[in-house]
């Protein structure tokens, strides 16, 4: 049996240096001196041997842990499923991502205001041709039961759009003309060619206004465009359908309470015989101030007051 | 720089993967569950490849990778404790195997040897192998493990201990008896 001289210092003291030897993590002389003593020490020198066949048994045990042969290949194929892709680099994908939001929503904003914006127009300019409807014909009920007599009607519209009573007679067969007049709403200078029929169970009222510099938006609003190429729109405002086309100086309506399509189709008839009368005779109603009861113009051109009027326009006069 | 250089999977490749040995053998022997080691170590990857960019040329990729790895074993190996598949880090009463140092076998199993590293705490077993598997120097598992230098040392020193107590037990269980031949010490153990 071999003793071992555990109990001297210099034992001890390279006993607590093994684990940094056996690590290679000692400084060159200490390494030397710890040589030197293992040279001359059997015990220590087999505390050393027994630890690194220790060491060398974990390795080689460890060491016959292979990966699955099917781990390599697994594991490029999710590489390749991660890759970054088109933009080359994951740092910059969060950025082109965001850029690209902000474009979409900067051109989604635009392009939805644009379209809201010009929904509004379209919506305010048809109000025009509906609140008369309903104010003069509907709720004032200014038309007789009986038609007035065409040269009646003529006389109230005056020469210059008494042309266009006829063209709403042909193009609005199904219609009776009850009455034919140049009105204006309260509150507002805007005068109207109004023409107020009955069929279909129904008053209908064809009406014209000039374009105060306002235009209908082009492109997705319009719904269809009648011969001669004249645009048309139209909405559902007030419980109203409303068809609505824009003529030279005019803004031409018809609203009734029939369907939007039956309105477009009235419309789409009517529009191009008046936009030619229009462009013949030169209406001259204008929107101002002038007493509601006095003709659009000076040309005289409609003599009769409007058959509805509401207390404030009464005061007006 | 807003836009870098498009990276190829194949460079990653080529500068990973010839460390999946590596990462598969600690993997293993750190969780026992051989499907999560092989999991972890495909998140390893995935992980590097997805921060490839972080990574320079020319450093150490294997640190690299085996820093991805304890990162990721972190979580892990909070999930399998709670799951009760893994077990916690060292409590009370290890210590008692470390009063004596244990004659090592002449000859040593590779089973028996791994049988008893899985006794080891993992705090010191993850050390152990770092050091004596991987070869790692003790600055760079203090860097990997994200731990301090003393810390790393001292429980080197523990877990060879622990180790070399835990073969002497598998050993005395198995019934063996390759000890150091004329020293005497462990006849008895």
């Amino acid at each position: 049996m071999n003793v071992f001289n555990f109990d001297s210092k210099q034992c001890l003291r390279v006993r607590e240096q093994m684990d940094a030897y056996l690590s290679n993590e000692l400084l060159v002389e200490t390494t030397s001196e710890v040589l030197r003593h293992l040279e001359s020490c059997e015990g220590c020198s087999y505390e050393l041997d027994s630890r690194l066949r220790l060491r060398e048994a974990l390795r080689r045990a460890a060491d016959k842990r292979l990966p699955p042969e099917h781990l390599r290949e697994a594991i490029s194929q999710r590489l390749r499923r991660a890759q970054p892709g088109f933009f080359g680099d994951f740092r910059v994908i969060p950025w082109a991502v965001a850029l690209a939001s902000m474009v979409l929503a900067v051109v989604a904003g635009q392009q939805g205001l644009r379209f809201q914006r010009g929904r509004q127009l379209v919506s305010s300019i048809l109000t025009i041709g509906v609140t008369d409807h309903v104010q003069c014909a509907i709720k004032g009920h200014n038309y007789p039961e009986v038609a007035n007599p065409p040269a009646q009607l003529r006389k109230q519209l005056g020469p210059e759009y008494a042309g266009l009573l006829p063209i709403v007679q042909e193009k609005l067969p199904a219609f009776q003309v009850l009455e034919a007049h140049i009105c204006q709403v309260p509150g507002s200078p805007r005068k109207y060619v109004h023409f107020i029929t009955r069929g279909q169970g129904t008053i209908l009222s064809v009406i014209l206004t000039r374009r105060e510099g306002e235009s209908l938006p082009a492109g997705r609003f319009l719904v269809a465009s009648a011969p001669g190429g004249v645009d048309l729109y139209k909405a559902q405002l007030q419980g109203m359908s409303v068809a609505g086309f824009e003529s030279n100086e005019y803004f031409g309506f018809v609203v009734s309470d029939l369907g939007q399509d039956e309105m477009v189709q009235i419309a789409a008839r009517l529009a191009p015989a008046m936009r030619d009368a229009l462009s013949k005779g030169a209406g001259t109603v204008k929107a101002d101030n002038a007493p509601r009861n006095s003709p659009p113009d000076s040309g005289g051109v409609a003599r009769r007051a409007p058959g509805w009027l509401s207390p404030e326009a009464e005061n007006m006069r | 720089m807003f836009f870098r250089p498009k990276m190829r999977v194949e460079d990653f490749e080529a500068a990973a993967m010839p460390h999946l040995a590596d990462l598969y053998r600690s993997a293993t022997l750190l969780i026992r569950d051989p499907s999560e080691a092989q999991d972890l170590v495909q998140e390893v990857y995935l992980e590097a490849w997805k921060s490839f960019h972080r990574f320079e040329p020319g450093t150490n990729c294997r640190a690299w990778l085996f820093k991805i790895l304890f990162h990721r074993l972190h979580h892990v190996r909070r999930r399998l404790i709670k799951a009760s598949k893994m077990e916690a880090l060292a409590g009370p009463g290890e210590e008692d195997k470390l009063t004596a140092e244990p004659p090592v076998p002449q000859e040593i199993r590779d089973e028996d040897v791994l049988l008893a590293l899985a006794k080891v705490p993992l705090e010191f077993r993850e050390t152990v192998l770092m050091a004596d598997v991987e070869e790692f120097s003790y600055r760079e598992i203090a860097e990997t493990m994200r731990i301090p230098l003393g810390t790393v040392m001292s429980r080197l020193s523990r877990g060879r201990k622990l180790l070399r107590a835990e073969l002497a037990e598998v050993a005395h269980s198995f019934g063996i008896r390759h000890l150091a031949k004329g020293t005497g010490q462990g006849e008895s153990a």
